[in-house]
């Protein structure tokens, strides 16, 4: 055997052998990876959250927040913190564009009354030692206890309430901008989202 | 050629990275900390030994005008396997090496030693190259990415050395500071080896 057929035979046999191996990897970590990935949202939902006793990720509310290009539905997701079976708090997950490089990606948790209770940033792409100090403590917390009004969300070059960081302005900007229209959309569906909780 | 020699010769003599200047796009882009580094090496030196491996047991069968395809399948699987792994198993590495992993199967320094070393000697031969080459790359990656992340974020494997009063020199972080950074690292080497000839 040689010539074409012999190359063609080879390369297939090659190609399913590595397809073989490739789908038995997959089927083995397919569990471990979405347990990772629900275990990193818990994680912001317990830094975002104020005390709950529950697990919000599976007590979830979709909102349809928009449409995109197509007419299809853009849905947001409204995770619920209950104690005792009171509602203690909301989170949801805000992304913008508008950062330094690529989006970022957060967490926004608030009380029942639209107070910010805590922020945490899920992704970014921000330069490292400058954009990316969004991710610090000293910058999360300053959203504490912020509610939709009452508070300029521009950062304090911008003439706002929120400090910027050295060397990198357009990080935080797109973070307060991103998180004021969280806080609007949440402000917007407040009566929805309580009414809901309190059928169950 | 004892197979020690085989292994040895990856870790400096033809270290992938400080002497054939091979693999430097991901080299440059991930070292921006030891540990990125170190994951990155690790990472890369299970591709190059399995490789090197399944490439070394197909070379009698593989004809020599498929061959460039047939590596890269191969190389393509055993990356597929390592990120689906690391996502698994590793998820904070997962995501700080992002990007990356996938462009494993672009790295030269993989395609080059399956062509040039494992296609042409047996399986043992093979492993002990794949080896020296994969712990000669990781050991450059994390050499670049201590002295970066040193200076450039005053840390080392993400504890504070130089205390809180350190002004870190963040250019060398940032894109251009691989490039610096690397060719002090080089001159340095050029200068040990000169010197001990």
């Amino acid at each position: 055997m040689n010539g074409l057929p012999r190359l063609i035979i080879t390369l297939t046999l090659i190609t399913v052998g590595a397809g073989l191996l490739l789908s038995l990897v997959e089927s083995m970590t397919r569990a471990p990876i979405a347990e990772q990935r629900r275990l990193e949202t818990l994680r912001a939902l317990q830094t975002v959250l104020p005390a709950f006793d529950n697990s919000p990720d599976a007590d979830s509310v979709n909102l349809v927040a928009g449409h995109d290009k197509k007419g299809r539905e853009l849905q947001r997701t409204f995770f619920r913190g209950r104690l005792d079976g009171a509602i203690t708090g909301f989170a949801f997950t805000v992304v913008t564009p508008e950062g330094y490089s690529g989006n970022i990606g957060m967490m926004v948790g608030v009380d029942p009354d639209g107070r910010v209770v805590g922020l945490e940033i899920l992704n970014h792409a921000e330069t490292p030692g400058l954009g990316d100090k969004i991710t610090r403590s000293e910058f999360k917390s300053q959203f504490k206890g912020k509610t939709l009004d009452g508070v300029d969300w521009r950062v304090k070059k911008d003439g706002g309430d929120f400090d910027q960081i050295t060397g990198a302005t357009i990080s935080p900007r797109a973070v307060v901008k991103a998180v004021r229209q969280g806080l609007q959309f949440f402000h917007d569906h407040r009566a929805e989202l309580l009414a809901d909780g309190a059928n169950q | 050629m004892s197979l020690y020699q085989e292994f040895k010769r990856g870790l400096w003599k033809e270290n992938a990275v400080f002497r054939l200047l091979l693999g430097l796009c991901p080299t440059l882009a991930v070292t921006t900390s030891a540990e990125n580094g170190l994951g990155m090496g690790l990472a890369t030196t299970f591709v190059l030994v399995g490789s090197n491996i399944v490439v070394s047991l197909l070379r009698q069968l593989i004809p020599s005008k498929v061959r460039i395809p047939a590596f890269i399948v191969i190389i393509a699987s055993f990356v597929t396997v390592v990120q689906l792994c690391m996502e698994a198993y590793f998820y904070d590495l997962y995501k700080a090496l992002g990007i990356f992993i996938p462009l494993i199967v672009v790295n030269c320094v993989i395609l080059g030693r399956a062509e040039a070393f494992a296609s042409k000697n047996s399986l043992l031969p093979s492993m002990a190259d794949g080896l020296g080459m994969g712990t000669g790359f990781t050991l450059a990656l994390f050499v670049l990415g201590a002295v970066r992340e040193l200076f450039g974020s005053g840390t080392l494997l993400g504890y504070a050395v130089f205390g809180s009063s350190y002004q870190p020199f963040l250019l060398l972080i940032l894109p251009p500071g691989a490039f610096i950074a690397m060719g002090l690292l080089l001159a340095a080497m050029n200068r040990l080896d000169a010197r001990r000839r």
